[in-house]
């Protein structure tokens, strides 16, 4: 039962603190992804559950068990790193037999488990092959199975996929998913791309400054993001700043720089707080009558056609249309916008200004 | 090893080329032949339709901005950006001049004097190219410019990378293995494969009428049917049929009735629809929210995997474990000859 525990972990390197007080459970046979940008304290964590680095506060617990003075070989984990970093004199088969035989398992289990590993990521015609005849994608599927092959239940990915071509990618996320899934793995997956965590993922933890900013579902912090920072990172989306001027049981009124009035969600605040609109670009619509812009740019995305404009309230907003769309955009042109009042949600306006409440880096 | 082969493009001026293919494929290397590192074995580079095949590199009037940047570690923000200029001796007004505005440019002027080391990912990234700049080149040539930085972050700066190559005037060719920053940022693509440039188009025309199966899965990938034509020709609908009697259509070409043959279209534009409308039928095996859509994987008897977006608003409708109907419009699906090494081989994205 590989659950894992983290009992406020402190993390200092000399001045830094990678790590402030963090409290985190996974489930087991939970996929949890940890996202968050460059420098955010992601990785510092998944190494201190690995036992590469040691907390300066705090517990980790795998199993029930604190895992203080534990090494990395005794903890009973796989784990993948973002450069591959398979045995270049090892033929494929070998790799992944190297742990069952350095473990001691038995005969019957070193001949039988590195097949049936390299069987599931689809590699077992090319167990003779060495690592620089595999193409990228082949050579981390072989570090997967490699991983696996002693038996842990408890698999640990860091930025496994970030080495890979784009495209590549996108397979071996579903990949990724469909293995732990089917063999009941805990994962925890750290990844700096939110398009991956959300399609790997049962739960996301949402990492910046060395703290967990938001902790849910794919789909609740897609949909419901608690937090600004949030709701930029986890897909596009679409902020303007306002006022509000009256919040109703079924919605909240708030006035846009220029006076238009515009709706959100009901919310908690009052009349006259600042307030900075959510809105995803997939929920805003054209329309006849609406919140007033200027066509910017016009981007094809394939199945859709991404426009940005400019808003008489000063605000960027982008929007999508449907490639089959009868009307034909132009750069310059007007166009009113609307959207339902469900879609979009307030935060309060925070103190240090929007461009810095959302920084990247 | 062949890693261009026969080669030829040609790119116009003010606009904005990605040369777009797999790790391998020749991107690079086609990349530092225009830029004067690498000589080729045969064949000629045109600059303005002068001859620089065997020019030096700052002889050429293109620079190139490498992958991993090339900041010198030792130099400020600042002597980075002047490096090219101070070995160029130029005048030390038009010196100063061009640094003021470059570091207004990439944004860069509260840091002029940080090293590259204090700077975030995306700080560098924009430094190198000031330094690019700086020679005040007609061709800017990118080598992966956004890959070490983060995802999110990438997302932003393909808008404004373009928007500055754009308001310079520059002719850009920009390499990339990422189909949908090529697709955001291109004028024309041109996907390269094992050294060769398989089609250039723009994006609205690599997406919809991809030139080969490779191109139609490598750019926003596809579902593929495998048959034969029963009908075809000059503006006639395309029927293809399999061995176990299902029958797909797909736009019109002019390939002969009983050639084997694969359809391919787009996971974005193959839809769920009443059983009675369908062209084929599957069970759904898994849904996953991926926010601005629900990706489906739908197992089809016979035929494997197929995948579908839906739009997010419709999560409600599809649950694992339902039997679902699957069409497409015809004009969105592409027929080609099935191709002569099996189609395995031939959708290899990696």
């Amino acid at each position: 039962m590989p659950e894992v525990e983290l009992r406020r972990i402190v993390k200092r390197f000399g001045k830094v603190t990678a790590s402030r007080d963090i409290d985190l459970k996974i489930a087991d046979r939970e996929y949890v992804t940890i996202l968050g940008p460059s420098g955010c304290g992601k990785t510092t964590l998944i190494r201190m559950i690995a036992g590469i680095i040691e907390p300066s506060e705090g517990k980790v617990l795998i199993g029930g068990k604190d895992m203080e003075g534990v090494p990395i070989e005794e903890r009973d984990i796989g784990y993948v790193f973002q450069n591959i970093a398979l045995f270049p004199h090892l033929n494929a088969l070998d790799n992944v037999s190297y742990g069952p035989i350095v473990k001691g398992m038995d005969e019957k289990d070193i001949q039988e488990a590195p097949r049936c590993y390299l069987e599931l990521v689809k590699l077992l015609d090319r167990m003779h092959m060495f690592p620089s005849e595999l193409s990228g994608g082949e050579q981390q599927k072989v570090s997967l199975a490699r991983a696996l092959a002693s038996g842990a239940k408890l698999l640990l990915l860091d930025e496994p996929l970030s080495a890979l071509d784009a495209r590549v990618r996108m397979d071996l996320r579903y990949d990724l998913r469909r293995i732990s899934k089917d063999l009941g793995l805990t994962v925890v997956h750290v990844t700096h791309d939110q398009e991956e965590a959300m399609t790997v993922s049962d739960r996301i933890v949402l990492m910046r400054n060395g703290q967990i900013v938001e902790s849910n579902t794919p789909e609740m912090l897609y949909l419901a993001p608690r937090n600004l920072f949030t709701a930029n990172f986890v897909g596009e989306t679409n902020l303007l700043e306002g006022t509000v001027k009256e919040v109703l049981e079924d919605r909240s009124l708030l006035e846009l720089r220029d006076g238009t009035m515009v709706e959100a969600q009901p919310s908690r605040f009052k009349s006259g707080d600042a307030v900075v609109l959510s809105i995803r670009p997939e929920r805003v619509h054209p329309a006849s009558e609406g919140l007033r812009s200027v066509v910017k740019s016009i981007t094809f995305m394939g199945t859709y056609i991404r426009i940005s404009v400019e808003t008489d309230s000063e605000d960027q907003v982008n929007f999508d249309v449907s490639t089959s769309e009868d009307r034909d955009y132009k750069i310059g042109d007007r166009v009113d916008l609307i959207w339902s009042k469900r879609s979009g949600i307030l935060y309060p306006r925070p103190p240090e200004g929007v461009q810095e409440a959302i920084k990247l880096e | 090893m062949v890693a261009a082969d026969g080669l030829e493009i040609s790119v116009e001026n003010g606009e904005y080329l990605c040369l777009l293919g797999p790790t391998g494929a020749g991107k690079t290397t086609t990349l530092r032949v225009i830029a004067g590192l690498t000589r080729p074995d045969s064949g000629q580079v045109l600059l303005d339709d002068r001859d620089v095949t065997g020019l030096e590199p700052e002889k050429r009037n293109a620079v190139l901005l490498s992958q991993t940047y090339s900041l010198f570690p030792t130099m400020t923000v600042a002597e980075n950006i002047m490096f090219g200029p101070e070995i160029r001796g130029m005048p030390e007004e038009e010196k100063k001049r061009t640094l003021v505005e470059l570091l207004d440019l990439v944004r860069l002027t509260k840091r002029s004097s940080s090293y590259p080391r204090e700077l975030s990912g995306g700080m560098q990234q924009r430094n190198a190219l000031a330094r690019a700049l700086a020679t005040n080149p007609d061709v800017l040539l990118l080598d992966e410019p956004l890959r070490a930085l983060d995802a999110r972050l990438r997302i932003d700066l393909r808008y404004e990378l373009r928007s500055l190559a754009k308001g310079l005037g520059l002719t850009v060719i920009h390499v990339t293995h990422d189909q949908e920053e090529a697709m955001v940022m291109a004028d024309r693509i041109a996907v390269i494969r094992y050294g060769r440039i398989i089609q250039v188009g723009t994006p609205r025309e690599i997406f919809d009428h991809p030139a080969t199966p490779f191109v139609a899965t490598f750019v926003g990938q596809s579902n593929f049917f495998t048959g034969n034509i029963l009908c075809s020709g000059h503006g006639r609908t395309t029927t293809v049929h399999d061995d176990e009697g299902r029958i797909v259509f797909a736009r019109p070409s002019t390939l002969p009735v009983d050639s084997k043959v694969v359809v391919a279209v787009k996971i974005g534009n193959t839809r769920v629809v009443k059983l009675s409308d369908a062209y084929l039928t599957g069970t759904v095996e898994r849904t996953l929210f991926e926010g601005r859509i629900v990706h489906l994987d739908v197992n089809v008897p016979g035929l494997g995997r197929y995948s579908v977006k839906l739009p997010a608003s419709r999560r409600d409708q599809v649950a694992v474990g339902d039997e679902i109907g699957l069409n497409w419009d015809v004009d969105k699906a592409s027929v080609f000859s099935y191709p002569e090494d099996g189609l395995e081989k031939e959708l290899k994205v990696d």
